[in-house]
Parts: C-alpha cells; structure tokens; sequence
C-alpha cells in the first residue's frame, strides 16, 4: 500500500515551509542523527587503525632489509589468515601493510555497520511506531526509503573520508606517500561495499518480521558471503562464485599499495549490487504491510492460551533473564567454539611458521611460552575470546539501556522486589552467561588442542576462563555506572573502552608508551594468564573496578527515578 | 476507618511550575476513589511517587501506613500496579509476561489468571508484540489483578479497550471493592469515574482543586431548560430570579440554566402561554469541563510560601 499523493488543493502542514523537498531533507536529517553515534564510533576506528598500523610499520621494519624480511614473511604468513582476511599484497611496503591490517579490516567493518543500520533503522522505526508516524505524513514509502538509503550513504562518506585522511596520516607516518587518485579510489571501493551491505539489510527486512529476524537473517547471508570469499582464496575452483560476494570485490581493489589496482568493475558491481537490492527493497516495502513480512502467511489457528506459562525457568531469578536471551546466547555460543576451533586448528602449521621467522618471536616469547603453537592459543585465541565476552558485555549494556527505556525496568520495580536486586540479578546474569561462553569456548579448546600437538595446562586454561568472566564484569560494571546516569550513552562509551583498550596493547610496545598506560587497558589487565600465569596487578585492577563499579550502579538505582 | 493511602505536603517539582505541589490527599480503606484532571496535571506523577517510581521534592506518602520512600518493598506487597504505559515485553508470550511478572512477585495463582484471561478474552498464546493497543491494555490489567493485594493502583486503566471489555473491568472493580480491596484509579474519563467511584480529587497542573463525594459533586450540577412561547418571552422575570444563570432569547425561545428548585421559574413561566418547555441534566463531563474552563489558573506555591 503506498500513500496516496495529495490532491494539489490539499494543505499540506508538514510540507508547507520547503514543499516536498523540505519533507525529503527532513527525513534525510532524521535519519543521519540515528546514524551518528555509529558514524563516530566507525570514523574513530576508521581513523586510528590505518594510522596506527603505518606508524607501527616504521617502528617494525625501520630498515630497506628489515622491511623486505618483514615482506617475506608476513606473505608467509599470510596463507594462515586466509579464512579471515584476504592474502597479503606487497607486505614489504607501508602501504601493502596498511591494505592488508589496516584496510580489509575497516571493509569488514562498514559492512558490518551497513547491515546493522539497514535493519535497524527501518524494523526498529516499525516496532516502535514511527514509521506509523512518517507514514501518515504525506511523503510515499519509496520516498521515505530512499531518503534512508541517502542518509546512510552521506554517513558512510563520511567514516570513508576520514578513513582516507587516516591512511593517508598513516602512510606519512611510516614516510611513504600515496598519490590523492588511489586514495580516493581505495575509498569509493569500501564505500560500495558499505552500500552493498545496506542494500542487502534493506532486502533483509523486507522479507522478515522483526527487527531482531531481519538482523539474523542479513546476518547469516552477509556470513555466507563472507564464508564464500574465505573459501575461495583457499580453494581457486571456487573463485567464479566469489564473484558475488561483495567482500571479494571490495578486496580486489588495492589501489594504494605500489603495484596495485583499481578494480573497477568490481567498484561498480558494489554499486549495482546496492542500487538493485535499494529499489527491489523499495518495491517489497511498497507491497508489504507494516510489522510484516513481504511474504508474510496467515496466522495459523492455533488454539487459545488461558494460562501462564508452567516453564520453571521463567520465574527462576536469573535463568530466566538467561532463558529471555536464549537465542542471542546460543549465537554467541556458536561464534566462541567457532572460533575456538578455528584458531586451535591452525595453531600448529601457524606455531611452525612463527618458530622460523626470526621477526614473529617477540610474539610468542612475549606470551610467555617457548612453544609458539602454545602461544598461537594462549594469545590469539584468547585475545579473540577477550574481544567475544567484550562485545557481549556491550549488548547486554545495550539491553539494560532497553529495559530501563521500555518500562520494564518500571514494571520490575513495581513489584515487591529491592532495587539493587535488579543490578546484582543483572552482574550475575551476566557472569554466569560470559562464564558459559568462556568454558564452552576452552572445553572446546581443550578437546582439540591435542589433536594439533598443542598441550594446554588445565590449571591455566581454568583461571584464564575465570578471568574471562571478570572482565565481562568489569566492562558490565563500567555499562552499568554509565546506564544510571547516561543511558543515551552507554553503549558508545563503552564501546571506546573497547576499541581503546584492545588497540593501547597493539601499539603501547611500537611506542615506548609507560606501563600506566598499559594498564588503562581492560584487555591488557586480563593478561595472558595460560601461558604467563595471572597478571596480579591487573587482577585487582579489575576487582576494583568491579566492587566500586557495581557498587556505584546499586547505589544510583536505590536513589534514581524511573519512568519520569 | 482506616486511611489507604495518606500523603502530606507531597511535591514533585520538575521546574517551569510542572510537576505536583503540595498534595495533601486521604483515601479511606475499601473505597473506589476516581483521580482526575487533563493531561499534564499530575495524575501519572503522584502515581509514580506513591510506587517510588520517581521520589518527591518534599512531602511524603504511606499506603496503609507504611512509608513509600522509606519502604517500597512492603508497599508494593500490598499494592496491584497497572502503569499509563505499557512496557514493550517484545517478542515475549502473554503467557511468560505472566510467569515472568508472577515470579518477581514470587507467585501465581493459575485458577486467578486464567478467570482474568476468560473474562477479559485475552489469549496468552500470542507473542506480545502481536497484541493490540487493546490487548496489551488487557494484560496490563491480568497482571494488576492477577495477585490478592489491598490497593488497586491504576493509571488509566479503560484507555483502549472497547466497550464490552469495560463493562468487564467494571465489574473487577465492584468484585473488588466487595473483598475490601481499595481502588485508586486515575482518568479523564468522567464517566468512568463516575460509574465506579465513590470520591473523586480533581487535580489541575499539579495542585488539589477538589476532593468531594459524588454526590456532592452533583451538587455542582445544573438543569439546561428550554422554552418555546406562542408570544412575548417574559424575559426580565426570568433573569430577575435567584438560582437562574445564561438565559439567552431568541426570537421566542427561551434558554436558561437552572440551579436548584424549579418553583420559582415555573411561576414566572406561567405568566406567558408557554408551547413547550424541556429540561435536560448535563452530565458530569459538562459539569467538570465548566469548571475546569471557568476555575481560575492558580500558579503553583513556590517552596514555603504560606497560603
């Protein structure tokens, strides 16, 4: 159903002022406020990790021969990393290393973002009215679709450009050059596959019911496609198929490194891509009925319900905020022993290769092991896993700022229940479902690391999963402090605390920076605690930070005023 | 008897004289009591202060003796909470916002529920974001009376349900006002109010107008009377009378409100050949917005300020 233009003597109040045009721009302003808190977070990441990565290389091969030896064998090690990032091109330049660490990094990234924002934006404005609102307006859906469509792109050229100024700040960094052409070229390549990736949350949402639906269901198609470009660069039959993956046409571009090339009929295909899912998803949104899918099938008869639920873990404090979550948890189980698989499959022909390269053994040596497989797990993987329970830790600050917001936090307090019983059922809710992840995580860590010749201390293994669950709630105790007084905020402060901490370990080395700073790393003050044992100091950092934290959010919430 | 609710000098002030000041309201155990005022007078405010949703400036408020701010857990035992809005419980069943809700509570009474669920003909089958503006009003309500509690507190409980399903919650009300149950129901729905209740407080931006029976407010109430004359209107006999106000004439027919007996204008009346003549009672609606219209705006006490 589309709404109907008006007659040409019907007033219209809302356009009066800059006519349909003025409408457009109004929805385009809208849309660009939601994006701005993601449009920060992605410039910020878009900024300091080209920058960072070029400075780091000039302190890592500061030398013509240091640089060709450090070529030699990161492309060595390139082939380990080819299920997640595309192999390395010219790893003896700045800019080969930039594209390779920096660059595909930040392609991942936009896509990500774009994905998000499409099916946010459009089913969260359903689930939440206001898409009712806009529509009673009289501006047509295809109208009202496009000028999402626009706002995201105006965003993501944004975060581009100031991923180029981050590139080019860190070429100069490491005392290379870049001619301003390739720049730009490198940047309209991760821009289409930002818009690629939009193009197809908008399709996604189109054909589910739900925001959460919609999400999962872009999710596991952008997965397939990453999947696909991964599987491709290990498997060259299957490189024809890779050409549908907008990953693989992002990653063909290289236009900054020296030697490499615009692709830019790839370029073009992420536009396509883009603009045919925007105008399919324009027509499917013009057909559907609002909170609905496109394909959407009569309610089945079903028979009616009188009673409340029997299920016992609906009531059980704490398993049933775990039980609520169910399916969210069961995803992020999936991505912890996914994970814990992967790295623990490819630690030994990694561990290999890192023994042999004189340039990686500050790696391994640092973690604290003389087996470089050993260390392969006790860092990579558990750094990954660190980076699991962090983002988790996110989404559940997220959730609390929507309980507070939505009134369920008033409806629970309504209830004959202390305020500081819905903060400690969220800290332990919170451990007890990052515990969960951590264990399943090391359990499977622990059943197939033999099978790669990898020995693991139990001990460890124990205290560094332990650990884990700490840190979840050391970053839940910082979204909780936020929440009481900021919620509007929380999410993107903690998600700097993320991307600040997990970056200061990365660099702190390259820079000389002092141990202080170190420590301002939650990452950091977990340690390496398999392979090095518990890092004491950051122990009772975390501990601190924790008991005042927590401390500080049952505080606020015996005194803070809900629903006003 | 005892009082349910008792509150003192209790003040909410949000600034720009928006907020509540200086309720000072009793509501007698087992009683309907009706709170009502337009949108924006404070009714939701003094709700949320009463369930320590939100804490006063100054003041202070017991339900059944026991103070709101100092002990909230033992007021909300007693207490069954519909909230003006309802919270988005998302994908959830009906059913687990029941169990959830009944497990903070920490329990259920299955034969309560379901009785509620029939009389109010809500299905607990369906995820709540599948559920009507009517429907959620539904659950709200389930999950108010769901529980045995001494004090109903109801923010607009009617707004969105339709006709048949009011006639049902009426009759909650009236069931439990029978078991002892005092109701404090907020709306501006005047004939809600004055179906079910037996006082009322008027609240205008964010101050205690009027706190009286029903039947005293009817007191308040007037007679529209209309007259239609074969000649002369003896207008100036008419308007000469106490108790007689807006008399209007046109051409010759005759409209005037009437406050008390009818006597004395029936007498004036006869004087002329009257052709016919009908008398209506407004209803309460008519006779609040009146005095909501012709009430003059009194700004809020600024903090110590004697009155």
């Amino acid at each position: 159903m589309t709404a109907a233009a008006p007659a040409s003597d019907t007033p219209v109040p809302a356009m009066a002022a800059g006519g349909e045009r003025g409408g457009v721009m109004t929805m385009v302003r809208y849309a660009l406020r939601t994006h701005r808190w993601a449009f920060a977070g992605v410039s910020l990441i878009g900024f300091i990790g080209p920058y960072a990565t070029g400075a780091s290389y000039a302190k890592l091969a500061a030398t013509a021969a240091a640089r060709a030896a450090f070529g030699r064998q990161t492309t060595a090690f390139g082939p380990q990393l080819a299920y997640l990032v595309p192999l390395p091109f010219r790893p003896d330049t700045v800019a080969g290393y930039l594209w390779w660490k920096g660059l595909t990094w930040m392609s991942l990234l936009v896509a990500v973002w774009g994905l998000a924002a499409a099916t946010g934006l459009m089913r969260n404005e359903e689930e939440r009215g206001l898409m009712e609102t806009w529509l009673s307006t009289p501006f047509s859906r295809v109208r009202l679709l496009l000028s999402r469509a626009g706002a995201f792109a105006i965003a993501a050229l944004g975060a581009v450009l100031i991923t180029a100024l981050g590139t080019a700040a860190g070429l100069a960094a490491g005392k290379a050059s870049v001619a301003f052409p390739a720049l730009a070229e490198q940047g309209v390549s991760i821009l289409g596959i930002a818009l690629a990736s939009f193009g197809i949350g908008l399709a996604a949402a189109q054909l589910a019911s739900t925001r959460r639906s919609a999400l999962a269901l872009g999710g596991v198609v952008m997965l397939a496609l990453y999947a696909l470009d991964a599987l491709a660069r290990v498997n060259p039959g299957l490189d024809g198929w890779a050409a549908i993956s907008p990953f693989h046409l992002a990653d063909l571009t290289t236009a900054i490194v020296p030697g490499g090339q615009f692709a830019g009929a790839a370029t073009l295909a992420l536009f396509g891509i883009a603009v045919v899912l925007i105008a399919l998803s324009a027509l499917g949104f013009r057909r559907r009925d609002l909170l609905a899918s496109l394909f959407g099938h009569r309610a089945r008869q079903t028979a009616v319900v009188r009673s409340a639920s029997t299920f016992p873990l609906v009531r059980i404090p704490v398993l049933r905020s775990l039980w609520q979550q169910r399916i969210g948890l069961a995803g992020w189980v999936i991505g912890s022993v996914a994970g814990a698989a992967f790295i623990v499959s490819i630690a030994r022909s990694t561990g290999k290769l890192l023994q042999s390269a004189s340039g990686f053994k500050n790696y391994f040596t640092e973690a604290g092991t003389s087996s470089a497989t050993t260390a392969v797990v006790a860092s990579v993987w558990l750094s990954i896993a660190a980076l699991i329970i962090a983002a988790y830790a996110i989404t559940q600050t997220s959730h609390w700022a929507s309980e507070d917001a939505g009134g369920r936090l008033e409806m629970q307090i309504a209830q004959p229940l202390a305020r500081w019983r819905v903060v400690v059922e969220r800290a332990v809710t919170l451990v007890v479902a990052a515990l969960f992840m951590a264990a399943v995580g090391s359990l499977v860590t622990a059943a197939i690391a033999p099978s790669q010749g990898v020995h693991l201390d139990s001990g460890g293994l124990v205290t560094a999963t332990a650990l884990l669950a700490l840190l979840a709630l050391t970053f839940g105790a910082v979204g909780a402090v936020v929440i009481s007084r900021l919620p509007r905020i929380a999410v993107p402060a903690l998600a700097v605390v993320a991307v600040v901490g997990f970056y200061i370990p990365l660099f702190a080395p390259l820079f000389k920076w002092p141990g202080w700073v170190l420590d301002l790393s939650l990452f950091h003050l977990y340690g390496t605690p398999l392979t090095t044992g518990v890092y004491w100091t950051g122990l009772w950092v975390m501990v601190a930070v924790v008991v005042v934290g927590w401390g500080v959010a049952v505080a606020a919430m015996r005194v803070r005023e809900v629903g006003s | 008897m005892a009082n349910a609710i008792r509150t003192e000098g209790l003040t909410k002030d949000y600034g720009e004289a928006r907020g509540l000041f200086e309720l000072g309201l009793e509501v007698a155990a087992g009683e309907v009591f009706g709170y009502l005022g337009p949108n924006g007078a404070g009714k939701t405010t003094t709700i949320r202060l009463l369930m320590d949703l939100i804490r006063p400036t100054r003041g202070r408020a017991e339900v059944f003796g026991v103070d709101c701010q100092a002990h909230p857990v033992d007021v909300k035992r007693l207490v069954g909470y519909l909230p003006g809005e309802m919270p988005q419980w998302g994908g959830l069943h009906g059913r687990d916002v029941v169990a959830y809700v009944g497990g903070l509570r920490g329990h259920i009474d299955p034969g309560r529920v379901t009785g509620l669920a029939e009389r109010l003909e809500l299905d607990l089958g369906r995820r709540y974001r599948e559920y009507s503006s009517g429907n959620k009003r539904k659950l709200g309500l389930l999950l108010a009376f769901m529980h045995p509690s001494r004090l109903l507190v109801l923010d607009e409980p009617t707004s969105g349900l339709d006709p048949l399903i009011q006639q049902e919650f009426y009759r909650l009300v009236e069931e439990a006002r029978g078991e002892g149950t005092t109701v404090f129901l907020s709306s501006h729905v005047l004939s809600e109010v004055e179906r079910v209740c037996e006082r009322v407080g008027i609240l205008r931006r964010g101050q205690l107008v009027q706190v009286a029976r029903l039947d005293e407010l009817h007191h308040l109430r007037y007679h529209r009377l209309e007259a239609d004359f074969v000649g002369e209107v003896p207008v100036d006999a008419v308007r000469a009378l106490d108790g007689v106000e807006q008399v209007t004439v046109e051409d010759h027919h005759l409209s005037c409100a009437v406050r008390g007996g009818f006597g004395p204008l029936l007498q004036v009346l006869g004087k002329g050949q009257v052709l016919n003549l009908v008398t209506h009672e407004p209803s309460l609606e008519e006779v609040f917005l009146a005095y909501f219209r012709d009430a003059p705006e009194k700004p809020p006490a600024p903090p110590g300020a004697v009155a």
